[in-house]
C-alpha cells in the first residue's frame, strides 16, 4: 500500500514539474485534454465498476454538459459561469432519468439502454442546426457549438494546470465517494442484487444514486472539456468516448477509480502524445484491452487489489 | 401465543404450473417453526413469498400485525423479516465484514429514517462475527469461504439487524456434521436468548423434529398435515453422530 501511494506521489510530482522543463505545446495539450479524459474515464467507474452497471452511452452526460454551455453561452448569451452550472444540473439530471429508467434493469438490458439513449442524442445533435442570435451564422452538425468564453486565449500553462487541479480533486472525490458507505452499497449490488436486496437495500434507489453521482463528474468534466477547447462537437456525444471508458476502465480495473483514471491518461498520452493516428489508436487500445484481460483479468489495479486483500487475509488486517 | 407471521391462502402460479395452492400458515412470537416437504412440494416458492422476492397470486400476508403482502424483500427486511437462501450468493469482491456490514447499514430498523455510518456500525457487525464464529475470518473475501462458512455469513446477514423472524431455507443441507451442530446450537441461542422466531425449511424430518416445536409439512403445493413436532424418543443429539 505504501508502495502504490509513493508511486501516486512521484507521479503526481512529475505531472505538476513537467511544463516547467519545457515541454512541447502539443504535448502539453495532450496531457491537458488527457487529464480531462481520465476524470471522464473515472466518473463511468462509478457507476460501471464501483456500482456494476455497464452504461455505454456514458458519453451523454459528458456531452450534455459541453452543448449546455455551448448553447448557454453561444445562443442564449448566458455569462460562462451560470452556464457551467446549469451545464452541471443538466448532466446530473440527465443522469438521474437514465437512472431511474435502467434502476429495474438487470445487466446487458442496461448497457443496452445506455447505448440506445446515448447514440439518441448523438444522432439528434448531428442533424440539428442552430442559428446564431444575430442570424449571421448557423451551427451545430458535426461541426458543432462555439462556447463563448470569457478569455481570449488561455494560457497553455494556465490550462495545464487547472486541468490537472481539477483531475486531482475529482479522482480524489470520486475515491472517496466509492470508499464511502454508499459504495459499499453499490459495491454490494455489484456483486449479487438478490442478496443485497435480502439485505435491505432498495437497489434501484441505490443505482439511480450512482448515476447521478457519475453523471455529476462526467458532467464537471465536460464543462472542463467544454472551457478548455471552446466548442461542443459531436464527438462529445459519440459512441466511440462511451467505449473508450469502458476500455480505459476494463484495462485500469474496474471499480477501483486510480485505475481507470491512470490507465486512460497514461494510455490517451502514449498514443496521442505519439501521434498515432485516430484508426490505428483504436486497434491499440483493443489490443491493450485483449493483453490486460489475458494476463490481468481484473484489470491492472484490479489485480493489484486482490493482492493486497490476499495479503490482508493472512496478516488479518482491514481492506478497504 | 400471538401471531408474529400469518400467511392465509397463498396461491402462486408459473405459467400453468400451479405451485403453490392455498396454502396459510403460521408463526407466533419467539416459536420456531418448521416447514417440511418433499423435493417439489413448494417449499422454496413459499419462503420466496413469504420473504417478498415474489408476490403471491392470491392470498395475503401479516406480519407483527401489518399486511405485508406486496410490500419487496428489502422493505420486508428493514420491518424485522429476514431470509438465508439456499444457494448462498456471497458478493464476490467484499470481505466477511462488509458483506454483513451492508446488511446493517440498510437494515437497521432503529436508524428513525437516517443513514448510519459505516464507523457506527462496525463494532456491532463485529459482535455478530463473532457469535456466527466468523471473527477470524472477518477479512477474508467473501467468495473465498468453505460452504458452512458461507452458511454462517448468511447467518450473520439475516440475524444482523435484530430480526424478529428469520426464515431458514435448507440452511442446514450439505454441511459437516460439526457444522450443522454449530448452526444449531447459534439457532437455538438466538431463539432463547434473544426471542427471535424461525420458519425452518427442509425436506429433513429428523432435523425439523429436533429443532422445532410445531411442523407444517406442504405436499403438491397444499397443507398436507399441521401440528406439534414429535422428538424422537431416543438416539443421539445432532452433530453427535460421529
Amino acid at each position: 500500500m505504501r508502495n502504490t501511494t509513493g508511486a501516486l506521489a512521484l507521479g503526481a510530482g512529475l505531472l505538476l514539474l513537467l511544463p516547467l522543463a519545457g515541454l512541447d505545446p502539443f504535448l502539453l495539450d495532450v496531457l491537458t485534454s488527457g487529464f480531462l479524459l481520465a476524470s471522464y474515464v473515472g466518473s463511468w467507474d462509478i457507476v460501471g465498476g464501483v456500482a456494476g452497471q455497464i452504461s455505454l452511452g456514458h458519453a451523454l452526460f459528458f456531452g450534455t454538459a459541453t452543448y449546455s454551455c455551448a448553447l448557454l453561452t453561444s445562443l442564449a448569451g448566458w455569462p460562462f459561469a451560470a452556464a457551467a452550472v446549469a451545464a452541471l444540473l443538466l448532466s446530473t439530471g440527465a443522469a438521474a432519468v437514465v437512472g431511474t429508467m435502467s434502476a429495474r434493469l438487470k445487466g446487458p438490458f442496461i448497457a443496452l439502454l445506455t447505448l440506445a439513449l446515448g447514440e439518441l442524442a448523438h444522432e439528434v445533435m448531428i442533424g440539428q442546426t442552430f442559428f446564431s442570435p444575430r442570424g449571421a451564422y448557423s451551427w451545430g452538425g458535426e461541426g458543432g457549438v462555439p462556447v463563448a468564453l470569457p478569455w481570449d486565449a488561455p494560457s497553455p500553462w494556465a490550462a495545464y494546470y487547472g486541468a490537472l487541479l481539477f483531475l486531482f480533486v475529482s479522482a480524489w472525490g470520486m475515491r472517496r465517494i466509492a470508499l464511502s458507505r454508499e459504495g459499499l452499497i453499490w459495491t454490494a449490488i455489484s456483486g449479487s442484487e438478490l442478496t443485497a436486496r435480502a439485505s435491505g437495500v432498495d437497489v434501484a434507489r441505490h443505482k439511480r444514486r450512482a448515476f447521478v453521482a457519475a453523471g455529476l463528474f462526467a458532467g464537471a468534466a465536460g464543462v472542463g472539456f467544454a472551457a478548455y477547447v471552446g466548442r461542443a462537437t459531436t464527438t462529445d456525444l459519440s459512441l466511440e468516448l462511451s467505449f473508450q471508458a469502458a476500455t480505459f476502465a476494463a484495462i485500469g480495473g474496474r471499480g477501483t477509480i486510480a485505475g481507470p483514471v491512470l490507465a486512460a491518461l497514461i494510455l490517451h498520452a502514449l498514443f496521442q502524445g505519439a501521434g498515432v493516428p485516430p484508426a490505428a489508436r483504436v486497434f491499440l487500445y483493443a489490443l491493450a484491452l485483449l493483453l490486460v484481460l489475458r494476463f490481468f483479468p481484473a484489470g491492472v489495479a484490479g489485480a493489484l487489489r486482490e493482492r493486497l486483500r490476499a495479503r490482508k487475509m493472512i496478516s488479518g488486517g482491514a481492506i478497504r | 401465543m400471538s401471531d408474529l407471521l400469518r400467511a392465509e391462502g397463498i396461491e402462486k402460479s408459473f405459467g400453468a404450473t400451479r405451485v403453490l395452492r392455498g396454502v396459510s400458515l403460521s408463526v407466533g412470537t419467539a416459536e420456531v417453526v418448521g416447514l417440511f416437504g418433499p423435493n417439489g412440494a413448494g417449499k422454496t416458492v413459499m419462503a420466496n413469498v413469504l420473504s417478498g422476492l415474489i408476490f403471491p397470486d392470491r392470498g395475503r400476508i401479516l406480519f407483527d400485525g401489518k399486511e405485508i403482502t406486496r410490500l419487496p424483500m428489502d422493505v420486508r427486511f428493514r420491518a424485522g423479516l429476514t431470509r438465508t437462501f439456499q444457494i448462498p450468493g456471497p458478493y464476490p469482491t467484499l470481505t466477511v465484514m462488509e458483506s454483513v456490514l451492508v446488511a446493517r447499514l440498510c437494515g437497521d430498523p432503529g436508524g428513525g429514517g437516517k443513514e448510519r455510518s459505516l464507523q457506527e456500525c462496525e463494532g456491532e457487525v463485529e459482535s455478530v462475527l463473532l457469535r456466527t464464529g466468523l471473527f477470524a475470518q472477518r477479512f477474508w473475501p467473501a467468495a473465498k469461504l468453505s460452504q458452512g462458512c458461507l452458511r454462517r455469513l448468511e447467518f450473520a446477514r439475516a440475524i444482523s439487524c435484530r430480526p424478529k423472524l428469520v426464515l431458514l431455507d435448507e440452511v442446514f443441507s450439505a454441511l459437516s456434521a460439526k457444522d450443522e451442530a454449530e448452526l444449531a446450537g447459534l439457532m437455538r441461542s438466538l431463539h432463547e436468548d434473544d426471542g427471535i422466531s424461525f420458519l425452518l425449511i427442509s425436506h429433513n424430518p429428523l432435523l425439523l423434529s429436533e429443532m422445532c416445536g410445531r411442523v407444517v409439512a406442504i405436499q403438491d403445493g397444499r397443507v398436507a398435515w399441521g401440528g406439534e413436532a414429535r422428538r424422537p424418543a431416543s438416539g443421539p443429539a445432532r452433530g453427535d453422530r460421529r
